[in-house]
């Protein structure tokens, strides 16, 4: 797999949604910071705080209304284009009417591969993330944590120099939670992929991220970037290393703050 | 595109309700219960109409009907008849589907479209159809574009509407994940919004081919010399009671295969709905 060589870029992004029937929304206010290339970063913030919206954002679903996105190659210190990108959605986003095989080869039936080779991948992508034998299984007959591993499946198999996740998590029960975050450290420190992940999880953040950013309550700013030096791999037993102990402190202590702050101003959620 | 909200997945969705595995008796049995009732009407009609001073003029025995639809069939040219009222029904309904859905998917993706459409869909859907026989005659006379253009206007309604529908239904989500991975809005249109709107479409097309039978039914009453409408209109005409039952034999018949027909598609299309 090639190395991704594009760091992503924030530049006092802020986006504010205007409306004609109510007052202007502003989503993120200036926000500021970088993705690095082959990191982990982990967006952790109060509810509503614009974590999603700087996902989209960073995808080119949603346009900023002021600052700057940029993708840049470190090493020749100049401006690149968007690198291939690939999102794991909260609520799966499986089309119900395609087979696990079918879900997973979408994107490359998309760019035209052929089928015995998009098969092919999309076989081992699945055979990747334990799912071998439910090739033909729709995802109504899946679990939860079942059809989230398709969703990686799918996204993993596009190869994306970029791993977009959206509160990947989130619908899991708290064991297929566990499980699955350990699958999917394993899964992005062998791909070397660059990653953004958003979540509530304090736990999962530190499990999974080379790095943290705080989000403030709306309007979303970057309260503190953290560096999560434990070391790889990491699992479950991760979470009794002291380390483990204080990063969590701390990020809990900055999101209390928030989380406070938010429910004081009534937006929280 | 309106998103109206979507219940959550869910997962815990209930198992359909087993069918008890030991009957207490037949008449548990949807299938015995159905064809055993249609079974005993015949019986008691028969026994009546022999019993009783009933003419034949008005009650025909259900073993004359038989006879009569028996004789019809060899020697009738009744399967004529069911052929071109058949081929007048699906040719117009097939292209009403097509374009229909071609409609529709326009319809619900093109806001100028959709602000247009609304209005003449309000305008025309709740107009029944039969009050158009006459304008079309005079337009187009009594032959075959006139059968298509009728059976078509049976069915285009229903299935535009539904096609909008189902598309203006399909989750918000699933067109997000098709464009991350690359999908053009012509992909997307193909590749999401039809297929999620397919259970949509397919109810429309229940309404829409009913429709077109009717339409096309009594367009043939009205003007046609051929086709089971003309049949059974002319045997009324001429008072040969069985014929007509046996026309509508013939058409009750034509419903129920329709009907199971449909049933067995939709049981086809909807595997990734079940379970």
């Amino acid at each position: 797999m090639v190395r991704p060589a594009v760091a992503i870029e924030f530049d006092e992004i802020g986006l504010t949604f205007t409306s004609a029937s109510a007052a202007p929304t502003v989503a993120l206010e200036a926000v500021s910071c970088r993705f690095e290339a082959g990191q982990v970063t982990a967006i952790i913030g109060p509810s509503g705080c614009g974590k999603t919206t700087l996902l989209q954002i960073a995808r080119g679903f949603l346009q900023p209304t002021r600052g700057r996105l940029q993708f840049v190659e470190p090493t020749e210190r100049r401006l690149a284009d968007r690198p291939p990108m690939a999102t794991v959605w909260q609520a799966f986003n499986l089309f119900p009417w395609l087979t696990v095989l079918d879900n997973v080869a979408f994107g490359l039936d998309l760019a035209g591969v052929p089928r015995a080779e998009r098969n092919a991948r999309a076989r081992r992508a699945i055979a990747a993330v334990d799912l071998a034998g439910f090739e033909d299984r729709y995802p109504r007959q899946l679990s939860g944590g079942m059809r989230q591993r398709v969703g990686l499946a799918r996204a993993l198999v596009m190869e994306p120099e970029v791993l977009l996740l959206d509160e990947p998590f989130g619908a899991l029960d708290a064991q297929t939670r566990l499980i699955l975050q350990e699958q999917l450290a394993r899964l992005v420190e062998t791909s070397g992929t660059t990653a953004i992940l958003v979540t509530h999880s304090i736990e999962e953040a530190i499990l999974l991220a080379d790095v943290i950013l705080v989000m403030t309550a709306r309007p979303g700013r970057v309260a503190a970037r953290i560096e999560v030096d434990l070391p790889r791999p990491r699992s479950v037993a991760t979470t009794h290393d002291p380390g483990f102990a204080v990063l969590f402190d701390r990020i809990y202590g900055l999101l209390r703050d928030e989380v406070m702050r938010s429910m004081v101003s009534g937006e929280g959620g | 595109m309106r998103r109206p909200p979507r219940l959550e997945e869910d997962t815990a969705a209930l198992p359909p309700p087993e069918p008890a595995r030991s009957r207490r008796s037949p008449l548990d049995d949807p299938r015995v219960l159905g064809w055993g009732s249609i079974a005993l009407v015949l019986i008691v009609w028969e026994l009546a109409a022999r019993l009783s001073a009933v003419s034949p003029l008005y009650l025909p025995r259900p073993s004359q009907i038989v006879a009569a639809l028996v004789a019809m069939f060899a020697s009738g040219g009744l399967a004529l008849d069911l052929g071109i009222t058949l081929w007048r029904i699906f040719a117009g309904f097939a292209i009403a589907l097509v374009f229909g859905v071609l409609l529709g998917l326009w319809i619900a993706t093109s806001f100028r479209a959709r602000a247009v459409a609304d209005m003449f869909i309000a305008a025309l859907y709740p107009l029944p159809k039969v009050t158009l026989i006459p304008l079309l005659i005079i337009w187009l006379g009594t032959g075959g574009p006139f059968m298509l253009t009728i059976s078509f206007l049976g069915a285009i309604f229903p299935v535009v509407i539904n096609t909008v529908l189902g598309v203006s239904q399909c989750d918000p989500g699933l067109v997000l994940a098709a464009r991350d991975l690359g999908a053009t809005p012509r992909q997307i249109m193909r590749r999401v919004l039809l297929p999620s709107a397919i259970p949509s479409i397919f109810a429309g097309v229940r309404l829409g081919l009913g429709v077109s039978i009717i339409l096309v039914v009594a367009a043939e009453m009205v003007v046609g010399k051929t086709g089971l409408g003309a049949r059974l209109y002319l045997a009324g005409q001429i008072l040969e009671t069985e014929q007509v039952f046996a026309v509508l034999l013939v058409l009750a018949a034509l419903g129920i295969i329709v009907t199971k027909v449909q049933d067995a598609i939709d049981v086809a299309l909807g595997k990734w709905r079940a379970e």
